[in-house]
C-alpha cells in the first residue's frame, strides 16, 4: 500500500538533464558530512544547467540547502540500507527524489507530522513551532527543515510511503522540487 | 572567546559575534557550545548585541533554529537591543532571516 502526502509528481521529462546518486550506506559508513558534500556538489552541477537570466548564485544555493534538508532527514531517520538520490533540470524546473527505508514507528509519527505541516499557511506554523522549540529546551525543532524550504524557498514537497510488511520496513520517496525564474 | 573548525569559526569581540564559513551541525546538541557562547555575551547585559554573519556562507535549518530561539532570549530582556548583520551575496540570508524579524520585531535587520 502507498500513501501519499503533499504533491509528488514529478514533471521533466526525457529531455531533461539528470543525476542519479547512490549513497552506499556500508562502504561510505554514511553518515552526517555526506549530505552537506553531497548537496554542494549538486548544486553546484544543476546550477549550471540553468538556463541564461537565472541567478546562478541563488540555484547553487538553493539547490545545495534544499538537498541538504531532505538528506539530514534521510541520514538521521533512516532505518538501514543507502540512501539513492535522482535529480533533473529542465526548462528551470529542478526536480529531486531522494528514498530510503524508515521502521514503520518512525514512518507513523512522520505522516502525522507531515498531516499537520500540510494543513496550516507554512509561515504562520514556523513561527509557531520556533516559539515552542524556544520553551522547550529538549526539542530539537523537528518540521523546522521543512517549513523553512516552503515558506522561505517556495519549494514543492510531496512524500509516499510503501510498506513492504515481508521486510519490516517502509520506503519513504521525497519528492522537491524548485522552480527559477 | 571563540569556536573554531574545519568548516567554520564563531567569536565574540564584547557585544559582537561573528559568524564565518558553513555551518551544518546534526541538531540541538551540536550546536549548544555555539548558543553558550551567545548566552554568555547576552549575560553581560550589554545595550545591544550585534550577530554579524556577513561571512556566514551556509547555515541549515539547526543553525536558523539556533540564531530563532536566541532572538527570543534577547526579546525576553526588553531593553536589551539587536541588530542582525547579513550579506545580499548569501541567498539564505535573504530567504530566511526576516523570520527573526517577525519573531522579534525591535531586532534591526540590515542586509548589506
Amino acid at each position: 500500500m502507498t500513501e501519499t502526502f503533499g504533491n509528488a509528481d514529478l514533471s521533466n521529462g526525457e529531455a531533461a538533464k539528470t543525476l542519479h546518486i547512490n549513497l552506499g550506506a556500508e562502504p561510505l559508513e554514511l553518515s552526517w558530512q555526506h549530505c552537506g558534500t553531497t548537496s554542494d556538489f549538486l548544486g553546484e552541477y544543476f546550477a549550471k544547467c540553468c538556463e541564461k537570466g537565472v541567478d546562478q548564485v541563488d540555484a547553487r544555493h538553493s539547490i545545495g540547502y534544499l538537498l541538504n534538508e531532505i538528506l539530514e532527514n534521510a541520514v538521521k531517520f533512516r532505518h538501514k540500507g543507502n540512501v539513492e538520490i535522482r535529480c533533473s533540470m529542465e526548462r528551470n524546473v529542478f526536480e529531486s527524489t531522494i528514498s530510503n527505508m524508515v521502521d514503520p514507528q518512525t514512518a507513523e509519527k512522520f505522516q502525522a507530522l507531515l498531516q499537520e505541516l500540510l494543513s496550516r499557511d507554512p509561515g504562520e506554523l514556523l513561527l509557531e513551532r520556533i516559539e515552542a522549540n524556544a520553551s522547550d529546551a529538549g526539542s530539537g525543532g523537528s518540521g523546522l527543515g521543512l517549513l523553512t524550504l516552503m515558506n522561505d524557498y517556495d519549494a514543492r514537497l510531496g512524500w509516499s510511503f510503501r510498506s513492504d510488511h515481508a521486510n519490516g520496513t517502509v520506503h519513504l520517496h521525497t519528492v522537491a522540487a524548485l522552480t527559477f525564474a | 572567546m571563540e569556536i573554531s573548525t574545519n568548516d567554520y569559526r564563531v567569536w565574540s569581540e564584547g557585544a559582537r559575534i561573528h559568524y564565518e564559513g558553513t555551518m551544518r551541525l546534526s541538531g540541538t546538541e551540536a550546536y549548544a557550545p555555539i548558543l553558550e557562547l551567545m548566552n554568555n555575551v547576552l549575560a553581560t547585559k550589554p545595550a545591544e548585541i550585534i550577530l554579524d554573519l556577513t561571512g556566514l556562507e551556509f547555515l541549515n535549518s539547526s543553525g536558523i533554529n539556533l540564531l530563532a530561539k536566541f532572538t527570543i532570549e534577547i526579546r525576553k530582556q526588553p531593553d536589551i537591543g539587536v541588530k542582525v548583520l547579513g550579506s545580499k551575496s548569501i541567498p539564505w540570508q535573504s530567504k530566511s532571516l526576516r523570520n527573526l524579524q517577525r519573531l522579534h520585531p525591535a531586532l534591526e535587520l540590515q542586509i548589506n
